[in-house]
């Protein structure tokens, strides 16, 4: 039974990540007070995308072909990390959190080689930018991660939302402000997000996640797309299971499994809220200052690390 | 009721004078308002010595600590405002820079001088010590010259930083007090704090680290080294009257402050702790500023440093303790003032003759200039200790403390800086003085203001350096009393 | 008002954590403006924190203390920050002479520090650490500020975080000074900032910019 609920979390990532793009879409839209798409619409593009062509520039080898499905099969399997509605999941007890921050980065790689492999000069400019942003906001989601982890005497993510969820919500700790302040740093940056990056732009200079997917089209294109939102999902689903995971089912019934849901939806609503806001409201960040970002982001984390010290004192 | 009067005269004649718009009408109405301070100013001292301390509610004291330096800022104050009258008469109509900003200015100031004297509680005391910073900040970028403005934003930011942590020092005193079991709302009574000393002295480290951070953040006010970085510019670039205020009376009200905290710290965890801090503050300023004297080119500046080389002598009275130590500080406070002012009085007079300030195109001063020069003679050789001036005096008795508690080092200290600083203004000096003219200043007659108060001090000087008046004497005493 | 417990409780034991927050944020601001945004944040935890205070340990005069708090530096002097910014006519940037990279590691390392000297110091008396090493590192911050930026107005806002620091000692350690003193203190703090205000107004128009790094005519 507990399997079956652990895939149907999978599912609800994996399923229902196009349908947090389209929200934060619309939400963007609306507080910038335009019309918007409809929230649905990223599948209606998926659908698309699945219909076309996919056309492969010809000087291209086989990195440029896989890399999407290196990057799709690396993010469902960081999906099937992270607790939703109970707190386990399917791989989260098989593996602990470098595993997960190493799968990212699996899929972040194999995307950067298709993106040289492709040939194309923007894919080649976002690659090495990506690199960058990815190299430097490694140490904060490691970081991160690292205090929450000493705190909960558990390096799987299954274990440290177990620990969380038995603490008590008013006694936040300094470590878990501190570690979720870097995290939603580099949760910005990872998936592309405003001031780093803006994922909606259409001018090729800025691009850093665009860019390296320019050069694809048609199925490929659509696994791309899929597997960035799916990306940003479960790492929003992460920020909740670690920080605010309580409500989630404690039996396995239907009622406690619903309520869990509802909570669930709940908390991704807050958090979309909070990305849409930000996102409007912050311009994007030149390309040489993300690096202060990002140290910011290292900073804070350093201190949690410190601070897990001072509090086991 | 009779404490109130000199806060009230001068805060109403602060805004009384701003009334005046007609220069010449302020000076006076600013003169009349002057002498009734002083007089009310008098008063106090008169009823203090015939009945002991006085006291208003809670917050307002005079004791014999409190006078003594009242009778310093009485006899300071009507030298400045005298010569202030003259000094600004060429000064017209500008946003706070005219003769009636001027005066309005220095009542303020000295209301919160006189209140940081007669404070008895150590909270109003520091409240009232910033407001001397706040109130002297805009007299000393008065001429709205880039020095000037450079020096007062220097002096607002490093003084208030200063007193900031001498805030932090009152608040760990104040802990320290709650903790001993004083009553909350007594633990900043300065009377309650030294019955309830000894109480506080069985936690000594709060009280130790009170009085770090107190000499730390009031001798920024008192210009001790390394703290004194404000000092020689806000002092140099005021004008001449408000230097000597500054000089002359300010940093003794900051000392009467540290004076009242090592006072407390003294009957808490003995007098080893703030008495060696103080002799450390007070050597390493003597010292510094005694050499920086050798290298200055600007007359305010060598004098300002000079200010931070007596300081450095009273602390070191301070810190020695025993009766002759303490008799040469106090006595000491005065007698400097009393020089200082002398001498930034004829550096006013030579800035308003030759236009500047720099030494080395001044000379021949003696043959151009006779009577600064000779005030200047007087003032220089009073201020480097010298016999028959009475800051002679003063250093005798700390030198005499130094030699009976046998710490030679001190006293060989002392002796090199005096000589260091005696060579330095008889170098400086001579130059100014002899030679040749190399410029025929305008007019160099003094006018009434001028002369009369050089002369009132140089009198003073000599006078005192003869033999200490048995009244004055016996008011040293009695502040000394009020330490024990 | 099982509510009010709770908050109360909350506030008391998590505040010093968001005070370090705005530090690190603060130190790595880049206009003047969201620095100052910062100092109103700080100050209305500050303000809560009294507040909890007050009503923890039955103290009248806290409520004021707070109420007086929230009003002058949470409202007023921001305000006035604002339109001293619009007035000046000066561009917003702070003049910072560290990288933001370097700044939030020193206030990192600041942070810590403070934790180490409290942590030697805080056994002979008893206030929960936390709140005492975030008042000593805001002093520590506010004297940073006032070291690494070269813009007046930069150097007074790191002034007003040096004395919400000592404001914050004071209440954890002894729950406030009498009110009288309190007040004295606050308005002395509003004397200094309106006096400092008149000196950038005089700074610029003496020299025509509001970098203190560039007064240095006096020396020696």
């Amino acid at each position: 039974m507990k399997i079956a609920i652990n895939v149907l979390q999978a599912l609800i990532l994996i399923m229902g990540a196009p349908l947090v793009r389209g929200i934060i879409g619309r939400l963007k839209a609306w507080i910038q007070r335009r019309q918007g798409a409809s929230i649905w619409r990223p599948y209606a593009d998926l659908a698309k995308l699945l219909r076309k062509e996919d056309l492969v520039p010809p000087s291209a080898s086989w990195v440029f072909r896989c890399a999407p499905i290196v990057l799709l099969g690396a993010t469902i399997a960081v999906a099937a990390f992270v607790p939703v509605v109970q707190s386990s999941a399917l791989l989260a007890s098989r593996g602990d959190f470098f595993l997960l921050v190493y799968l990212l980065a699996l899929g972040r790689f194999f995307l950067s080689l298709g993106a040289f492999d492709g040939g194309s000069a923007f894919g080649g400019m976002g690659a090495s930018r990506e690199a960058l942003v990815s190299t430097l906001a490694e140490a904060p989601f490691l970081l991160g991660l690292v205090a929450v982890a000493i705190l909960a005497a558990h390096a799987d993510i299954a274990g440290m939302v177990t620990w969380t969820l038995q603490q008590n919500f008013f006694n936040i700790s300094a470590v878990h402000i501190l570690a979720f302040t870097s995290l939603a740093m580099v949760v910005l940056a990872e998936t592309g997000r405003m001031p780093v990056d803006n994922p909606t732009t259409h001018l090729e200079l800025t691009m850093i996640h665009e860019g390296m997917a320019l050069e694809y089209s048609g199925p490929s294109l659509a696994l791309i797309e899929w597997a960035s939102a799916v990306k940003l999902h479960a790492m929003l689903a992460l920020l909740i299971a670690l920080f605010g995971p309580w409500g989630m089912a404690s039996s396995v019934s239907v009622g406690a499994i619903g309520v869990a849901l509802l909570l669930y939806c709940a908390k991704v609503a807050l958090l979309m809220v909070l990305l849409a806001v930000i996102e409007s409201g912050m311009a994007k960040l030149r390309m040489y200052l993300v690096p202060d970002f990002l140290g910011v982001a290292s900073a804070v984390s350093a201190l949690a690390v410190i601070f897990t010290m001072l509090v086991k004192r | 009721m009779i404490l109130l009067m000199p806060l009230l005269i001068a805060l109403l004649g602060a805004f009384v004078v701003l009334g005046f718009r007609n220069p010449r009408v302020a000076t006076r109405a600013a003169l009349l308002t002057g002498g009734l301070e002083i007089a009310s100013l008098v008063v106090v001292v008169w009823q203090v010595h015939e009945r002991g301390a006085l006291q208003v509610g809670r917050y307002l004291r005079a004791d014999g600590l409190s006078s003594f330096f009242l009778i310093n800022i009485a006899f300071i104050s009507g030298l400045v405002l005298v010569y202030a009258s003259g000094y600004l008469r060429h000064t017209g109509e500008g946003r706070f820079s005219s003769p009636r900003w001027f005066y309005a200015l220095v009542f303020w100031f000295l209301f919160t001088m006189i209140s940081v004297c007669l404070s008895a509680n150590l909270g109003l005391l520091w409240i009232m010590m910033e407001g001397t910073t706040l109130a002297s900040a805009l007299l000393v970028g008065f001429y709205n010259t880039e020095g000037a403005v450079e020096a007062g934003w220097k002096y607002l930011m490093v003084c208030t930083v200063g007193i900031a942590f001498a805030l932090f020092g009152t608040i760990v005193l104040y802990l320290a007090a709650v903790k001993a079991g004083m009553n909350p709302a007594a633990a900043l009574d300065w009377v309650s704090l030294m019955d309830a000393a000894p109480r506080m002295g069985l936690d000594p480290h709060l009280v130790k680290l009170a009085f770090v951070f107190v000499i730390v953040g009031y001798g920024t006010k008192i210009g001790f080294v390394p703290m004194h970085s404000w000092l020689p510019d806000a002092h140099a670039e005021a004008p001449t009257p408000i230097s000597a205020l500054l000089s002359a009376v300010l940093l003794n009200c900051a000392m009467y402050a540290v004076m009242r905290y090592d006072a407390i710290v003294s009957h808490a965890t003995g007098s080893a702790f703030p008495h060696t801090l103080l002799l450390i503050f007070g050597v390493i300023s003597m010292v510094v500023a005694g050499l920086l004297i050798l290298v200055q080119r600007n007359l305010k500046r060598l004098m300002a440093y000079s200010s931070v080389e007596h300081m450095g002598i009273i602390a070191i009275g301070l810190g020695l303790g025993g009766p002759l130590g303490l008799f040469g500080a106090l006595l000491h406070t005065f007698n400097h003032s009393v020089a200082k002012s002398l001498l930034f009085f004829s550096a006013g007079n030579v800035r308003h003759n030759f236009g500047t300030l720099r030494m080395d195109s001044i000379s021949g001063m003696s043959r151009t200039m006779p009577q600064t020069s000779a005030a200047l003679v007087v003032g220089g050789l009073a201020i480097v200790g010298l016999p028959p001036f009475s800051l002679f005096i003063s250093e005798f008795a700390i030198l005499s403390e130094a030699f009976t508690q046998a710490r030679y080092f001190v006293v060989t200290l002392f002796l090199v800086i005096l000589s260091v600083v005696f060579g330095g203004f008889a170098y400086h000096f001579l130059r100014l003085l002899g030679g040749e003219p190399n410029s025929v200043p305008p007019s160099s007659k003094l006018i009434p203001s001028e002369y009369s108060v050089m002369g009132i001090a140089a009198l003073c000087l000599i006078c005192f350096g003869a033999r200490v008046p048995h009244l004055f004497s016996v008011l040293v005493q009695e502040a000394m009393a009020v330490l024990r | 008002m099982g509510l009010v417990e709770i908050a109360t409780g909350k506030v008391l034991s998590s505040f010093s954590v968001f005070l370090f927050l705005t530090i690190l944020l603060m130190v790595v601001a880049r206009r003047i403006s969201t620095s100052v945004l910062l100092f109103s944040v700080q100050s209305a935890i500050i303000a809560a924190e009294v507040f909890a205070t007050g009503f923890r340990e039955r103290l009248a005069e806290a409520y004021v203390v707070g109420a007086l708090v929230l009003v002058i530096k949470v409202v007023f002097i921001p305000r006035a920050f604002f339109r001293l910014v619009d007035r000046l006519k000066t561009p917003r940037d702070v003049k910072a002479s560290t990288t933001p990279t370097q700044s939030v590691f020193i206030a990192a390392a600041l942070i810590y520090l403070s934790y180490a000297a409290v942590h030697s110091y805080g056994q002979s008396v008893h206030v929960p650490e936390d709140a005492l090493a975030a008042s000593v590192a805001l002093i520590l911050t506010g004297a940073f500020l006032m070291v690494s930026r070269n813009k007046a107005l930069m150097q007074m806002l790191g002034l007003l975080v040096l004395e919400n620091g000592i404001f914050l000692a004071a209440l954890t350690t002894t729950f406030g000074m009498p009110l009288v003193i309190e007040i004295g203190v606050f308005f002395d703090v509003l004397m200094g900032l309106l006096l400092m205000g008149i000196f950038t107004f005089r700074i610029r128009d003496t020299f025509d910019h509001l970098d203190v790094s560039k007064l240095r005519r006096l020396r020696g």
